[in-house]
């Protein structure tokens, strides 16, 4: 069962060191194969990280087919 | 004709993450000789190659990493396209999966020649086992020096980083595709100015398709000389053809450039139609090439000669097509595909595709007008003319051939509309 936890966020941003421009896109897949989409604390966490603005994030993530910006529904 | 495996020797002949395997049949001496000689040298050697991108639109490789390579300040960027996003190509997954060793020395030998310390390789969404197998390579890799901090010894510092898509066909475009790493939407640019002047935030960058990077260490370990006696005058070296459609055995076949022709590749490596029922249509390169019709099956494996014939080699996906379907099937299955996959940055394409498929369905559900026929080729001609990507300007191509080479087909199903 996915499902988004703070404890697992923040080992993910561990084992990548830092979030930077340059592997935002990168590590946004991480996060969805982790969580199973991109949960909205997680776009306000990164446009602070990394200068970019949520809405420029959030524009991209639901651009993508493979992104997911909400969990998806358990059956 | 026989299959000549040069770029595919290892495939299957050592597990993939077997590092000292790969070594032992030879592996790294390319990218040892580049390390011993300068950048402009090893530049050099792969402009006198002659080796042409393996993507698609065939650009000599040499050239680009020139023109990176002349922005002497600040970062640069080294990017791997293996997004195989084009319809019936399948082929950089061989050497992905099969070979990654030698595509990961000929991108730190790209890397290092054009002053990159930042790569890149964006692997396809769909292919997450080759991803994660990648990611592993990575790990591997660091542990034995050949990424970090002074590579193998030298003054060179590659990083990578191992990027999976996340669905668009266009981002195997490489401006969509340096948008994507941007955290962008993947869209295309116009261009000038070209990636290789101001790509990834707006630096110096070279794309490069696996194929075409997987060809670079053998020609630095073996010397021009041996890369030229491959292949024919003007086109040196070995091909991965993805033969797949109505054919008996589809799958990838590594060939000579001009080895032999279509006809052969259908009937000695397909083994014939699936159904035994002669070729309709060929799509040469790739599900956005153009239509040849069976006319054209003597037509040589050359770019050249498929280009005289009037389609393009592109990706080497050989899309083959028998007798008992119309064409208007044909383009249905290509625009079903197209039609869904603009990114919307151009109002030719972004428009034409949609207009483009209601036309195409229209005609295959009785619904068909003569003057749908020639909106379709008008739209179509504009796309080509006026689009700013690479998708936008060839999606009509199998639209327009069919037009003029089954130009009947259509007839027929605006007949059979109007009664």
């Amino acid at each position: 069962m996915k499902g988004f936890k703070v404890q697992s966020y923040q080992n993910l941003l561990e084992s990548v060191g830092s979030v930077k421009r340059e592997n935002l896109f990168g590590f946004l897949g991480k996060v969805q194969d982790t969580f199973g989409y991109v949960p909205r604390e997680v776009v306000c966490d990164l446009a602070a990280r990394t200068g970019i603005s949520e809405a420029r994030i959030y524009g991209a993530l639901t651009s993508y087919r493979d992104f997911k910006v909400e969990a998806e529904a358990s059956g | 004709m026989k299959e000549n495996k040069v770029l595919t020797q290892r495939v299957g002949k050592y597990k993939p993450l077997d590092l000292k395997a790969y070594q032992a049949m030879g592996g790294f001496k390319g990218l040892r000789r580049a390390l011993s000689m300068t950048v402009e040298s090893v530049i050099e050697e792969i402009r006198r190659s002659g080796l042409t991108g393996r993507g698609g639109a065939g650009f000599p490789t040499g050239l680009k990493w020139a023109s990176a390579a002349q922005d002497k300040q600040g970062p640069k960027y080294f990017i791997c396209n293996a997004d195989e996003g084009e319809l019936g190509t399948f082929k950089d997954k061989v050497l992905l999966d099969g070979d990654p060793w030698a595509v990961l020395e000929g991108m730190l030998i790209a890397a290092c020649a054009i002053g990159a310390e930042q790569a890149y390789i964006y692997i396809k969404g769909e292919y997450d086992k080759t991803a994660e197998l990648w990611e592993k390579l990575a790990g591997e890799a660091e542990k034995a020096n050949l990424l970090g901090d002074g590579i193998l010894g030298s003054g060179f510092s590659v990083n990578l980083q191992v990027v999976r898509g996340r669905g668009p066909y266009v981002a195997g475009e490489e401006f969509a595709l340096i948008s994507s790493l941007e955290a962008c939407r993947a869209m295309s640019r116009l261009k000038p100015p070209y990636p290789t002047e101001k790509g990834l935030f707006g630096r110096p960058t070279v794309v490069n398709n696996v194929e075409t990077i997987a060809n670079v260490p053998m020609i630095l370990a073996n010397g021009i000389e041996k890369y030229l006696s491959l292949g024919v005058e003007g086109e040196p070296g070995t091909r991965l053809f993805s033969l797949s459609g109505d054919v008996k055995r589809p799958g990838v076949y590594e060939l000579e450039m001009g080895a032999g022709t279509l006809e052969e590749l259908i009937n000695e490596f397909g083994q014939g139609t699936k159904n035994g029922r002669p070729v309709k249509a060929v799509q040469p390169g790739g599900g956005t090439s153009a239509l040849l019709s069976r006319d054209s099956l003597g037509c040589r494996l050359t770019a050249k000669a498929i280009s005289e014939a009037g389609s393009g080699i592109g990706t080497a996906g050989v899309i083959v097509y028998e007798e008992g379907k119309s064409a208007i099937d044909i383009v249905k299955g290509l625009m079903e595909f197209y039609g869904v996959e603009s990114c919307g940055r151009c109002a030719p394409c972004r428009i034409g595709v949609v207009r483009m498929k209601e036309i195409v369905d229209n005609l295959s559900c009785g619904k068909g007008t003569a003057k749908g026929l020639t909106q379709l080729r008008e739209i179509g001609k504009v796309c080509v003319a006026t689009a700013t990507c690479g998708m936008g300007q060839a999606f009509p191509l199998p639209v327009l051939s069919a037009l003029e080479l089954f130009g009947e087909d259509f007839e027929m199903a605006v007949q059979e509309s109007s009664v």
